[in-house]
């Protein structure tokens, strides 16, 4: 790979350890390079390790979860460029004060979640779709439980998309046989940071994605407010990674943040299930 | 008790939700096309680390085979110089005459169909398989053992490139060969095509995939282009074209014999898209003419079996979102190899252009497929994807990774 982002300087670097680490020379030790692929794997794992759990157990099971998780995919990265092109003008940002910084993740954030319910309006017609078909070829309508797998799946799509752009397309150069610190975090890898952000991420997006389509079928508004302020609490904790040694602060917090977002909709879906089984009965 | 367990619990109930089994074919033609274009990014990237070894094979062989490659090396030879005008006219004039050439062979194929030569149709098809995996797989397998230093020895190297080419031939020859070693050949195949295309320059690269693109959209949809008339032939003769097909047939058998055969019932949905395969030849001929790659068509289309096996409900004649479980849907090779193509050269610019291009083809795909339950005609299946791709590669380039880099290494992510 040739560095081809020549404007920052510390991707520059990154390149040139991953030159480096190509094994040209051929006299480099076979464990140098196995343990670095090693490394670059881990990293990998970490980002997206319960994500493929989740896409082995529920959605690869049935195949049309894998065409949602896609299309809810290519959704997300087309909200990402939309906003990298109004944002194109003002990058790269050369200042280390904080408020461009907030602008930037307080516009992103509300558009996202502004697009989020424009997905769940095409998700609705969807059921729509799928529920005429089902009555067609005379099986059974969408069960809450498919509802809520289709949810997952589309949040799972944007859990992915965030992991694979912003996590695991800069880590190339972890495959070599170095590592890489930012300046304002000399404590931990870069690479590690990443990986442990995404992580959080792909949980906060899967589990969002489910609470606000409960929240907007259901209407209520304690859910639908919910999701797109953990959201920006999430991005805005991402916000103390600029001060020198934040990151310690950081992660800690947004994994906390992860948490509660999973706890939340545990809590959701147990209630909802629950709801709709004693519904059945008494029927 | 049971009742109210039962009613919540779809599976124990024994009725199995739609959201089981819809979008199965989809599926089955979404993953190889997923696998090939995985193993040519595997390859762009592992072998594209600029080994001294790689780069001087790769010279000799371009320079040593005729190919359009080396037509437009030499055109910049010629020249004398690299600069990016140049490069783009040497580009543009290798792409316009490869679309000729191709066009040229495609009448020349659907002259020999009408003529009934489809026994010379099928030997020749044996031959570029037999080429392509022989001598491609052949190339690419020393690249990778120089690469990786894989200690093997000559004689066996020979042996096992000869028993697996002659495998891949009566693979994709024989009809009656077991489909999953047919489908993992034809996607062999695929990525050794790809690759080999990926090794030309990269303003070439482009106008190649635009070229063909378009040329596809032409030779479908005008009266008098090439692969319609193959098309209108193979239907009214009901018979089936020879050529590189990738069918997702599923791996378990089905009872009776599955005949692939064309048919013309107006009661069933038939969806046949078209598109140029490659069973990409390179002759290499002693004279110094250029070298030319065959194309042979193939269709993309929903062939539905003869026999009775699976009823064919009133689903079938739903105007349905084109996801109906029937049959089989058939993809061209060509497809394939063009698909990769594009996301093997975004591999060798960056990953995250990889992931958005994929995401770009897989979703032309779905509009690809989309159109064909609503238009119910050919349709030829590059241009959606391989336009999306373009265009995803150049707003990611341009747009998208000046933001993410900034954003990720600020460690700010949202």
């Amino acid at each position: 790979m040739r560095c081809r982002l020549d404007s920052l300087s510390l991707i520059v670097c990154l390149h040139l350890l991953s030159i480096d680490g190509d094994d040209d020379k051929g006299e480099r030790s076979q464990i140098g390079d196995t343990m670095t692929v090693a490394a670059g794997v881990g990293y990998v794992l970490i980002a997206l390790g319960p994500a493929l759990s989740l896409f082995a157990s529920v959605i690869a099971k049935k195949p049309f979860l894998i065409l949602t998780l896609l299309s809810s995919t290519l959704f997300w990265l087309i909200s990402l460029i939309i906003l990298a092109g109004a944002w194109r003008a003002f990058l790269p940002v050369k200042s280390t004060e904080l408020w461009p910084y907030s602008i930037l993740i307080l516009t992103s954030v509300g558009f996202q979640e502004g697009i989020r319910i424009g997905f769940w309006r095409l998700f609705k017609k969807m059921e729509d779709m799928l529920n005429a078909f089902a009555d067609r070829v005379s099986k059974p309508r969408l069960f809450l439980t498919d509802k809520m797998q289709l949810a997952l799946a589309g949040g799972l799509g944007h859990g992915l998309a965030h992991a694979v752009f912003f996590c695991l397309s800069l880590l190339t150069p972890a495959f070599g046989p170095a590592t890489f610190y930012v300046d304002k975090c000399p404590s931990i890898p870069f690479f590690l940071i990443s990986a442990i952000i995404a992580l959080g991420f792909v949980i906060i997006h899967t589990f969002s994605m489910v609470i606000a389509f409960n929240g907007y079928t259901e209407g209520k508004r304690k859910d639908q407010i919910f999701v797109p302020f953990a959201h920006l609490i999430a991005a805005l904790i991402t916000l103390i990674n600029l001060v020198p040694g934040g990151c310690n602060i950081g992660l800690p917090l947004l994994c906390i943040m992860a948490g509660t977002t999973l706890y939340y909709s545990w809590q959701l879906v147990w209630r909802r299930l629950t709801e709709h089984q004693t519904t059945r009965s008494s029927d | 008790m049971d009742d109210r367990s039962a009613d919540s619990d779809p599976v124990t109930a024994g009725e199995s939700s739609i959201l089981d089994t819809l979008g199965e074919d989809v599926i089955r033609i979404v993953s190889p096309v997923s696998l090939c274009m995985l193993l040519v990014v595997l390859l762009v990237s592992s072998l594209s680390s600029t080994n001294d070894l790689s780069s001087s094979i790769s010279s000799l062989f371009l320079s040593s085979t005729t190919t359009p490659t080396s037509f437009s090396s030499l055109n910049l030879l010629l020249l004398g110089s690299d600069s990016t005008w140049e490069e783009i006219k040497s580009a543009l004039v290798t792409a316009f005459s490869f679309v000729v050439v191709v066009t040229l062979l495609t009448f020349l194929l659907v002259l020999l169909f009408y003529f009934r030569c489809t026994n010379f149709l099928r030997i020749y098809m044996g031959i570029s398989s037999l080429f392509v995996l022989s001598f491609l797989g052949g190339f690419i397998s020393l690249l990778l053992i120089s690469h990786f230093k894989i200690p093997i020895d000559p004689f066996t190297f020979a042996i096992l490139l000869f028993n697996l080419s002659v495998v891949g031939v009566f693979a994709v020859f024989m009809p009656k060969f077991p489909i999953s070693v047919n489908q993992g050949y034809l996607v062999a195949i695929g990525v050794l095509t790809a690759y080999w295309f990926t090794m030309l320059p990269e303003w070439t690269t482009w106008a190649l995939l635009i070229a063909m693109s378009l040329y596809d959209l032409a030779a479908v949809l005008l009266p008098i282009g090439p692969l319609r008339l193959l098309v209108e032939l193979a239907m009214s003769r009901n018979e089936e074209i020879p050529a590189l097909v990738y069918e997702a047939r599923p791996v378990d058998p089905q009872p009776g014999d599955r005949v692939r055969v064309w048919r013309e019932r107006t009661d069933v949905r038939i969806e046949a898209t078209e598109n140029s395969t490659n069973s990409a030849n390179v002759q290499t001929v002693q004279e110094t003419r250029l070298a030319v790659s065959e194309e042979i068509t193939a269709p993309l289309i929903e062939a539905f079996p003869q026999t009775g096996d699976r009823h064919l409900g009133t689903e079938e004649e739903e105007d349905g979102i084109g996801l109906g479980s029937s049959g089989a849907i058939k993809l061209g090779l060509g497809d394939f190899i063009f698909y990769s193509v594009l996301v093997g050269r975004a591999a060798m610019y960056d990953y995250m252009t990889v992931y958005a291009c994929y995401l770009a083809i897989m979703a032309g795909l779905g509009v690809t497929l989309l159109l064909l339950a609503v238009y119910r005609k050919a349709l030829p299946a590059l241009p959606v994807s391989i336009m999306l791709g373009v265009v995803f590669y150049l707003l990611t380039r341009v747009l998208l990774e000046v933001f993410v880099v900034q954003c990720s290494s600020n460690l700010l992510m949202f």
